[in-house]
């Protein structure tokens, strides 16, 4: 199914921003909301687990609903899982499309990555604290 | 021991009632903080020294390699770029800006990918802001457009705005009207009087009906705006014409969502247009704690507020060129120095993929995303607990931060300036 992507702050991420490494972290990073309707169009349950795509990559998320989320739009919190798939196409602004991506969402049973290993995905060299 | 007027290093709130309870060099207790802060101060979770990655490993180095190292990347590069700085304090930024000039860096700081857009809008047709005292004091109706204060900047309503009663305003909950607008409803809309509802990508239009319905053109407005009603459009407007001192707060969803700083711009022109009915002003949320300031501290010395561009020996700015992302995206830059935020996580993955091919350098106090993209990372003082500075609240105040204990780190200043002053040696 195809989805509009939008990102922003929530206080889960806020709270733990300094400790990236952490399970915290990666639980709220990589949740995808969306409308209970769309999850039951998609056959998916809260916690399942999807894999997003765009046309700048993919990363594999868990979902929880979010009745205010019109149908059609997901919201993921700002971090590396939500950045898989934002395009860097600025259009002359220095900001890329961070409210408007479009994505295909469907369900998988592969696993929600670590940050470490999106980040070794991107050519970086994983450091556990 | 009990420090008290500590000033919360997390946001661009600068809230500065906060008491902090500290035994040695470990803060054990935090009172008048929103969560964010009590996490960012009771936090304990920081690099322990200098790491360096030695093959698919890491190895521990000391404060003198690492800093030596770091100058030899920097002298060695062609286009290196100096990003960050939001998370540290004015005079560190300024130690950074003059590495950026002797290096002919481009340097640029984290509002490149929050309110740049707003910045570019301020720089074609101004700002007409005010202090986030004369709100608390005198705006009867406040607006939150495209922004989710409770999770974002949670005490803002408490300090400024919803729940806080002012010198002109004795009773806030009921003498405060708030509105919000927003593509999505949020924890911010659900305490609004009126919740706005546009479509994605919608908002220019709604600012476009809202300015043709304040100069009187209410006949123009079609029965549905981006999703949102002319009945609901035609009573925002009266609300705002009605108000007596009225306030505009914008979020990145404004900067971020299609329109850009064309959706900035159209915001202020609405103000403008609101004044010529009573008084009011409009501000960005700054989000990442001394953002504000890092703009200040360039634009002092540079005369531009980010992006700056030292190649051609003098200063030049160019968004859309001279900004992270784009010099990331084309694969321009040979080197990078991060100071005190994290492009790994927040930047677009084709970024982060060519920060992990050049040499990326890392000072920030703690593990993050950009760590495993760095070939090296500096720990530092954390700005407002073991270091001291001046930072800038969202509203253009300063406010100097206090140190609560001596710690075991150094702290930006000290381990910039040794940066700078290698490099200056070796540039003669």
């Amino acid at each position: 199914m195809n989805f509009l992507l939008n990102t922003g702050r929530t206080i889960a991420q806020g709270s733990t921003v300094e400790r990236k490494n952490s399970t915290k972290y990666c639980e709220e990073a990589s949740a995808v909301s969306m409308n209970p309707v769309d999850m039951f169009e998609l056959m998916v349950e809260q916690g399942d687990r999807v894999r997003v795509k765009s046309r700048a990559g993919e990363v594999v998320m868990w979902v929880r609903p979010d009745p205010g989320l019109v149908r059609g739009k997901v919201f993921v919190c700002l971090g590396p899982y939500a950045n898989h798939l934002v395009g860097p196409e600025t259009h002359g602004t220095g900001m890329p499309d961070f409210k408007s991506t479009p994505v295909s969402i469907e369900p998988t049973d592969d696993p929600v990555p670590s940050v470490a290993m999106l980040m070794r995905e991107c050519g970086g060299v994983p450091y556990e604290d | 021991m009990k420090i008290e007027d500590v000033v919360c290093p997390f946001c661009g709130c600068l809230c500065d009632d906060l008491v902090v309870e500290v035994e040695g060099t470990r803060v054990v207790n935090v009172e008048n903080g929103c969560t964010l802060a009590n996490e960012k101060f009771m936090g304990d979770h920081r690099l322990k020294a200098p790491i360096r990655r030695a093959g698919n490993g890491w190895e521990a180095v000391s404060y003198d390699e690492a800093i030596e190292e770091t100058a030899a990347i920097l002298l060695d590069a062609d286009r290196p770029l100096l990003y960050g700085w939001s998370g540290t304090y004015g005079e560190a930024q300024s130690v950074g800006v003059h590495l950026a000039e002797l290096l002919g860096a481009v340097i640029d700081n984290t509002s490149t990918v929050c309110h740049g857009p707003s910045i570019m809008a301020i720089q074609e047709v101004g700002h007409p802001g005010c202090t986030l005292g004369q709100v608390k004091n005198r705006a009867d109706v406040v607006v939150y457009w495209a922004a989710n204060p409770i999770e974002a900047h949670p005490r803002h309503m408490s300090r400024y705005t919803t729940f806080c009663d002012g010198f002109f305003v004795k009773s806030a909950f009921r003498e405060r009207k708030v509105v919000v607008v927003d593509v999505r409803e949020t924890d911010s809309s659900q305490v609004a009087d009126e919740f706005v509802k546009v479509n994605p990508g919608g908002d220019y239009a709604v600012l476009s009906a809202l300015r043709a319905i304040v100069r009187g053109k209410r006949d123009l407005i079609p029965p549905s705006v981006e999703g949102v009603s002319r009945e609901q459009l035609f009573r925002v407007a009266d609300l705002c014409m009605s108000a007596k001192f009225g306030a505009i707060f914008f979020g990145v969803g404004l900067t971020m969502a299609q329109g850009k700083n064309k959706n900035i711009r159209n915001a202020i022109e609405l103000t403008e247009e609101l004044n010529r009915h009573t008084k009011f002003t409009i501000s960005p949320m700054r989000g990442h704690w001394n953002v504000y300031g890092s703009n200040e501290v360039f634009t002092w010395i540079t005369g531009y507020p980010y992006a700056v561009d030292f190649a051609r020996g003098i200063a030049f700015y160019n968004p859309g060129e001279t900004t992270s992302v784009d010099i990331l995206r084309r694969g321009e830059c040979d080197a990078c120095l991060v100071v005190a935020s994290d492009p790994g996580a927040h930047f677009p993955r084709a970024c982060a993929e060519h920060l992990a091919r050049i040499p990326t350098v890392q000072i920030d106090p703690h593990v993050n995303a950009t760590t495993h993209l760095s070939r090296i990372q500096i720990p530092v003082a954390v700005t407002g607990i073991d270091a001291e500075g001046t930072a800038y609240r969202m509203d253009g105040v300063p406010i100097r931060t206090r140190r609560l204990f001596y710690g075991n780190y150094p702290d930006d200043l000290e381990v910039l300036e040794k940066i700078y002053r290698i490099v200056r040696e070796a540039r003669g």
